[in-house]
């Protein structure tokens, strides 16, 4: 382990220490700023009792659905609008207006055609983390140099085996990259998509706790979802290493 | 199609029609100056014919038109007689960069021209290793291109371009970008293998002492048109005249680049 990382571990502890003593000290009231060993306590409690469970399912669930639903339409779009010109002419304003617009205004709208339920969370993930897709693909399918392109060319290749062959592999890693953001976004977005619709999730349990006035929980729910989210980001750090392996280490020997 | 693939160049010189036929060729990118501005150029089969000139002259421009990557905005190409209307795959190219598949094994990339095409055999590959093994990378097969070193990929993109035995072969200075000691080997290479199999070849380059080693002629280029030709007709290397003659050759090159006659106008 090197030093720079032993010093990120012990910054955690004393951040950690310094809080909980600032609110031993402090008589700050636990409403405001709960102590970190109440949290930890009332996690442990969530994770024993298993009151957590069904949440931390359904966030994860709702995170993965609209990540796959996401990032395989945006890819399958970047792929049409990169090969085809005119498409990109013609459907870019759409695109880029389709981000602007804040993807939770619609939630309501969603929650009136798709109902309370799944769908709308996994409707609303998959928009949001639909664009980096979809602009990381039309990037790095046009990332190919020019001389394999060329390449491609004096060889006779077919449109469909330069993509494949060619613009495909070469824009891996940008395509990747668009992964590892598209995940976060997801996460992000299921919750605040819990937030709208309500039910199970810890999106929807945040927002209870809060009516409940238990800071303790909303910091355990944090802590959580925090959690949930560095584990998806680590999956797709190992995809993207497996994936690539032949251009990092190279030789497997 | 089939082409004439001639075992001897030497006798092939002399004969009247030529295999690649630029004729009156002039390129412009639309709204632009020409590039290169109706210029002719003749090779006969077997010949290794070196383009010099200095950067920006249109070397590549007319490289890329002969290989059919660019199409002219005037006159014709003709390879074997017959008029080319877009990238031959009887022409292999091989680029200023290696330009191999970073993603590919060595062994793949050289097999790509025969693999975009058909299932590669058992013969394929060990056409494949016995280029690799003819220029001393037959080791490296299975690593992956950005593990060798600038000269072994170099001689990879060599190996890739002759994998289908290409009647001819364009060259846009494969070699600049490499050591003098590694440059010499791999001269060495491309002129045994291209004799051997009689390919005609086209070389860009602005080495003067590379075009005196490796060509059978040399044209000298100058802002789009050709401003001389010289035949080389240099003794076998070992030749105690040898160094004598290709200086002074390497000389008469260079007073070709420096006077070429300016373009009216310019």
């Amino acid at each position: 382990m090197n030093s720079t990382r032993i010093i990120s571990i012990i910054l955690f502890f004393a951040l950690g220490f310094l809080w909980e003593g600032w609110v031993a000290f402090s008589n700050v009231s636990s409403l405001l700023l709960p102590a970190p060993s109440a949290v930890l306590s009332v996690l442990w409690l969530g994770l024993y009792d298993g009151f957590l469970w069904p949440h931390i399912k359904a966030t994860a669930t709702a995170t993965l659905l609209g990540f796959a639903l996401g990032t395989s339409v945006g890819f399958a779009i970047g792929v049409a609008l990169a090969e085809f010109a005119p498409l990109r002419r013609v459907l870019w304003p759409y695109v880029l207006a389709s981000q602007v617009i804040p993807k939770l205004a619609l939630g309501p709208i969603f929650i009136v055609w798709f109902g309370f339920g799944l769908t709308s969370i996994v409707v609303i993930t998959a928009l949001i983390c639909f664009f980096p897709l979809l602009e990381n693909t039309v990037t790095g399918l046009r990332s190919a140099p020019r001389d394999q392109r060329d390449l491609f060319r004096m060889l006779g290749a077919s449109r469909l085996q330069t993509l494949w062959r060619l613009k495909i592999p070469a824009g891996l890693p940008l395509i990747l990259s668009g992964v590892r953001i598209a995940i976060v976004l997801a996460l992000v977005g299921a919750v605040v998509g819990e937030f709208i619709t309500g039910g199970k999730g810890l999106g929807a349990s945040i927002i209870a706790a809060q009516s409940m006035m238990d800071s303790t929980l909303m910091f355990a729910l944090f802590i959580a979802i925090t959690v949930m989210g560095l584990l998806f980001y680590q999956l797709t750090i190992f995809a993207e290493r497996w994936l690539l392996r032949s251009r990092h280490t190279g030789d497997n020997l | 199609m089939r082409l004439r693939r001639p075992t001897s160049w030497r006798f092939m010189m002399t004969e009247s029609s030529p295999f690649l036929d630029l004729k009156h060729v002039s390129f412009a990118y639309p709204d632009e100056a020409p590039i290169i501005s109706c210029l002719s150029l003749s090779l006969a089969a077997g010949d290794f014919h070196c383009l010099v000139g200095r950067s920006g002259c249109g070397k590549t421009t007319l490289l890329k038109c002969a290989a059919g990557l660019l199409r002219p905005t005037s006159g014709t190409v003709r390879i074997d007689g017959k008029p080319l209307s877009g990238p031959s795959r009887h022409v292999g190219f091989v680029f200023q960069t290696p330009s191999l598949l970073e993603w590919r094994t060595v062994r793949d990339n050289v097999l790509l021209p025969i693999a975009l095409h058909r299932r590669v055999t058992r013969l394929d590959h060990d056409h494949a290793l016995g280029l690799l093994a003819q220029m001393g990378i037959a080791d490296h097969a299975d690593r992956y291109p950005q593990n060798l070193s600038g000269g072994q990929q170099s001689r990879v993109a060599l190996a890739r371009a002759l994998v289908t035995n290409p009647p001819a072969l364009c060259m846009d200075e494969p070699f600049a970008a490499l050591d003098a000691i590694t440059r010499d080997e791999l001269q060495n290479d491309l002129r045994q293998l291209t004799r051997a199999s009689g390919t005609t070849v086209l070389f860009v380059t602005h080495d003067i002492s590379e075009a005196v080693r490796l060509a059978s002629h040399v044209s000298v280029m100058d802002a789009g048109q050709i401003t001389r030709s010289l035949n080389v007709d240099l003794p076998v290397l070992a030749d105690a005249q040898y160094a004598t003659k290709a200086a002074a050759l390497g000389q008469e090159i260079r007073t070709a680049l420096m006077h070429s006659p300016k373009v009216a106008g310019a």
